[in-house]
């Protein structure tokens, strides 16, 4: 790579701000339209405020939320382009937004509960790489997934006979695990949700899958994004709604990950991602291009 | 229509006559408390220790701020919202011993502070999740800060509210909750959707 490691730090840095103080412009767009075609009041008003809420942090250069989430790196490199010293760049560029009040540090202990202070700590920034052998470029995406929504998460290891005709057990759990989410996960929430692999493997697909993807797109895998369309339509008729107050709408989006697995089992991972979708992405060519993905 | 706004230190009369539904904001000191908060409360208040604030009629407040120290090492307030509430729920009877008379957060609560809602004479009120920018345009200034030693989340930080809002209230003092409703509700559609067994 050609840049220096100061201008890396400020592209990381510039996504960072951008994350927090702003969310992904995809969701933003649902979010107008679920507010649009909503008709119960206290929703109205939850997702009016949401909204008010986007203009007034990004108008006033401030965090959309309090909770800086848990930051998480999504990288994919190809031969030799990324910086030795990447790790410690993100891990600065975080520090700093902290320390000017972009982040709230939140980053303890989970033993002792001792804040590091500045959002670094063990495993911190989490960082998810992805080696494509021949790529020309860096992506490199960042996510501060909020962790209240972690509260309404669940696994599973399915069996053939509990996956249901139809899947209709894989679709009852996703239901049900919604329903005991009820508000925790700040509805109107996106849902990742990882098939397949071991416990492990499915739980990284389910982050990975709604906190990659753009929540408007539509699976290439045609079983996929069927289910995905199903499910995300079942579990807005539960009534729960934004806010988890009651309305339309609870979920804005649900992304589903498959990979294959072994013939004894089905573990499903079901990962909540709440409205506040604090992700950006840059793409970072050898020749120094930059553009925005995300 | 002309907001509701309610002035801490909040009366019991005022909180037995809100019902699910309604929306409120409140005027005068909020106080924030978490999970750290609460467990060392609740230490020292059943080791008989004074509490380091009065608690009585008081709007307590499931949130953390991002906070910024100013040059003469008061602080001032950036944004704030609320986290979930559920987390507090083994302390429902406790915040009642202590006279709080309205919870503020998201997400609801469950069946012990429904009930103690009722015993004691408080509600539960939610704040729209993620609006923290917006929230607190509601808040005047931040008073103060207690055992800052917990991190920044978990202190205890006693805010101005001037209007703080809107507040819906989520579980008031007559059994009601909407959190419970729309989960019956979304039980029995999940079992026409996709029947068990």
């Amino acid at each position: 790579m050609s840049l220096s490691e100061k201008l890396i730090y400020k592209q990381i840095y510039d996504t960072i701000i951008r994350a927090v103080t702003e969310i992904s412009d995809d969701v933003k767009a649902i979010l107008q339209n679920t507010l649009a075609a909503e008709t119960n009041e206290t929703a109205k008003s939850m997702l009016s405020s949401m909204l008010e809420n986007l203009d007034i942090a990004k108008s006033q250069d401030k965090a959309v939320c309090q909770s800086p989430g848990y930051p998480t790196t999504y990288l994919s490199f190809g031969n030799g382009n990324i910086p030795k010293n990447l790790v410690q760049i993100i891990t600065d560029a975080v520090g700093d937004a902290t320390d000017k009040g972009y982040l709230r540090p939140s980053m303890v202990d989970p033993l002792t509960r001792e804040n590091s202070g500045n959002n670094t700590g063990a495993g911190i920034p989490n960082i998810e790489y992805e080696y494509c052998p021949g790529q020309t470029y860096v992506d490199f995406i960042i996510s501060f997934k909020g962790c209240g929504a972690e509260l309404g998460n669940d696994i599973r290891i399915l069996t053939p006979a509990k996956l249901g005709k139809d899947l209709s057990g894989l679709k009852r759990l996703v239901l049900e695990t919604a329903i005991n989410a009820g508000g925790k996960p700040c509805p109107p929430y996106g849902i990742g949700i990882g098939i397949g692999g071991q416990m492990d493997i499915a739980a990284k697909l389910s982050r990975k899958a709604i906190s990659v993807r753009r929540w408007d797109d539509v699976n290439r895998d045609p079983q996929l994004a069927a289910l995905e369309q199903e499910l995300k339509d079942s579990i807005n008729s539960l009534g729960l709604g934004s806010g988890g107050t009651g309305g339309d709408t609870a979920a804005l989006a649900v992304k589903i990950e498959r990979t294959h697995t072994h013939t004894a089992i089905a573990p499903v991972a079901i990962n909540f991602h709440c409205w506040v979708a604090r992700r950006a992405g840059i793409r970072i060519h050898d020749d120094g291009r930059t553009e925005k993905i995300l | 229509m002309n907001k509701i706004i309610l002035s801490t230190p909040l009366h019991e009369e005022e909180m037995r006559s809100l019902h699910v539904g309604d929306v409120i904001y409140i005027k005068g000191a909020v106080y924030t408390a978490r999970d750290l908060a609460h467990i060392k409360l609740k230490t020292l208040f059943e080791s008989g220790e004074p509490l380091p604030k009065n608690f009585n009629g008081a709007a307590l407040f499931h949130a953390g701020p991002v906070a910024l120290k100013n040059q003469d090492e008061s602080w001032r307030l950036n944004v704030i919202g609320p986290t979930t509430s559920i987390r507090m729920e083994p302390h429902a009877d406790f915040v009642g011993q202590l006279g709080v008379r309205a919870i503020i957060g998201k997400g609801g609560m469950e069946e012990a502070t429904l009930a103690c809602c009722r015993k004691y004479g408080y509600v539960y009120l939610q704040a729209a999740p993620g609006c923290a920018a917006k929230l607190a345009q509601g808040i005047e200034k931040i008073n103060d800060v207690t055992w800052f030693e917990l991190g920044m989340p978990e202190a205890i930080w006693e805010l101005q509210a001037f209007e703080f809002g809107p507040l819906v209230v989520g579980m008031d003092t007559h059994g009601n909750s909407i959190y419970k409703s729309l989960r019956e509700k979304a039980i029995e559609k999940l079992n026409r959707l996709y029947p068990a067994g």
